[in-house]
């Protein structure tokens, strides 16, 4: 796949060098030649040096022929931008925005463009991590949806995958055992020591929260 | 007429006491609280509210649902194509104005952006100030290409 990153940020250098180590071409544009001395020597990708708004500088990056595209400048009005004419202007199939503000988020997310608030989720997971729970929500699909893990309550051992199953509230998605995670089949059966993974409709996580304590 | 502007500075206020002396409503949101004190001073009849007009809430609890028109006049292109791309595609504002402050960034201000006119300050003064300049005299041009531009 071919990505265009705009910014060079830590989430920038970080998302370059992954991507370019699993094998994708990556180009990266940032204004600021510093910025882009930070991408490691091992980096393989593109460097441009320019203003992520641009048009030249786009235009250089090839972003016509990208088939992805990061907006990860530290600028949320510059993301927003960058990411809706990458999309609406030049085609990108697929552009993420990074945003702080979490009010705008949401927002973006109605009008098409893929946010990743990093306030949001630092915010989630620190309070998971400060107040243990049994449920581990691992991320929220759209605004209704949430995925959730959970360790299989000893109750549970031997029955089948479909007793925790509740049509249009919740579903096991998939498990994780013996290091192996796999998607199950209805009839299945949980063995000790499972983890869940489910997603539960929003409203519904307190009957899951009832149905794993039985 | 409602019009909401974006940027209360030297251009926001100026315009708000334009269009309050044709006998518009006029709200202004600011970000700068400096510039409070002076837009209450120019715009005296303005509603002037502190806050960012990139901020979905502030710009719903302004009043950007009732706006005729929305002017996005921040020294900031960003902020503009922003606060356009919210007033027509998540508040359905009929008419959005935005002021381009660097000429080079005038391709971005386009209906695909939520901009119905972009106002490139930069680029009607340059035009206006080499019109006030002669033509120097007539030169002997270099042969004409025979393939044309068609133009």
């Amino acid at each position: 796949m071919r990505v265009l990153i705009l910014g060079c940020s830590r989430i920038g250098v970080g998302l370059a060098q992954r991507l370019d180590l699993a094998g994708h071409t990556v180009t990266i544009v940032d204004p600021e030649p510093a910025a882009l001395a930070r991408l490691p020597a091992s980096f393989g990708g593109r460097q441009l040096s320019g203003h992520v708004l641009d048009r030249r500088v786009l235009e250089e990056a090839s972003i016509e022929h990208q088939d992805a595209l990061a907006a990860v400048t530290p600028n949320d009005d510059v993301n927003i931008v960058a990411a809706r004419l990458a999309r609406l202007a030049f085609h990108v199939p697929r552009v993420v925005a990074r945003l702080y503000s979490p009010r705008a988020a949401t927002l973006y997310q109605q009008l098409g463009i893929q946010t990743v608030c990093t306030t949001t989720w630092g915010i989630n997971r620190i309070t998971e991590l400060l107040s243990y729970a049994e449920l581990e929500p691992v991320a929220s699909i759209g605004t209704g949806v949430e995925l959730l893990d959970a360790p299989l309550p000893p109750l549970l051992v031997g029955r089948p995958v479909s007793a925790l199953a509740r049509p249009g509230e919740l579903q096991v998605v998939a498990i994780s055992r013996d290091g192996r995670t796999f998607l199950p089949h209805p009839e299945s059966r949980f063995e000790s020591g499972d983890r869940l993974h489910l997603v539960v409709a929003a409203g519904a996580t307190d009957h899951l929260v009832d149905l794993l304590r039985h | 007429m409602r019009i909401m502007i974006i940027g209360g500075g030297a251009v926001g206020s100026y315009l708000a006491g334009l269009l309050l002396q044709q006998g518009h409503h006029v709200t202004i949101i600011e970000i700068r609280e400096t510039a409070m004190a002076t837009l209450r001073l120019t715009a005296p009849g303005a509603q002037c509210l502190l806050g960012s007009g990139t901020d979905p809430e502030l710009l719903e609890a302004a009043g950007v649902h009732l706006a005729d028109t929305v002017v996005a006049v921040t020294g900031t292109d960003e902020t503009n194509l922003v606060i356009t791309s919210l007033a027509r595609f998540a508040f359905d504002a009929p008419r959005v104005v935005a002021r381009v402050n660097n000429p080079h960034n005038s391709w971005m201000f386009t209906p695909t952006m939520g901009v119905d006119f972009a106002l490139n300050q930069a680029d009607l003064l340059a035009h206006l100030i080499a019109e006030t300049i002669p033509s120097p005299p007539a030169q002997r041009l270099s042969e004409p290409s025979t393939g044309g531009d068609g133009g």
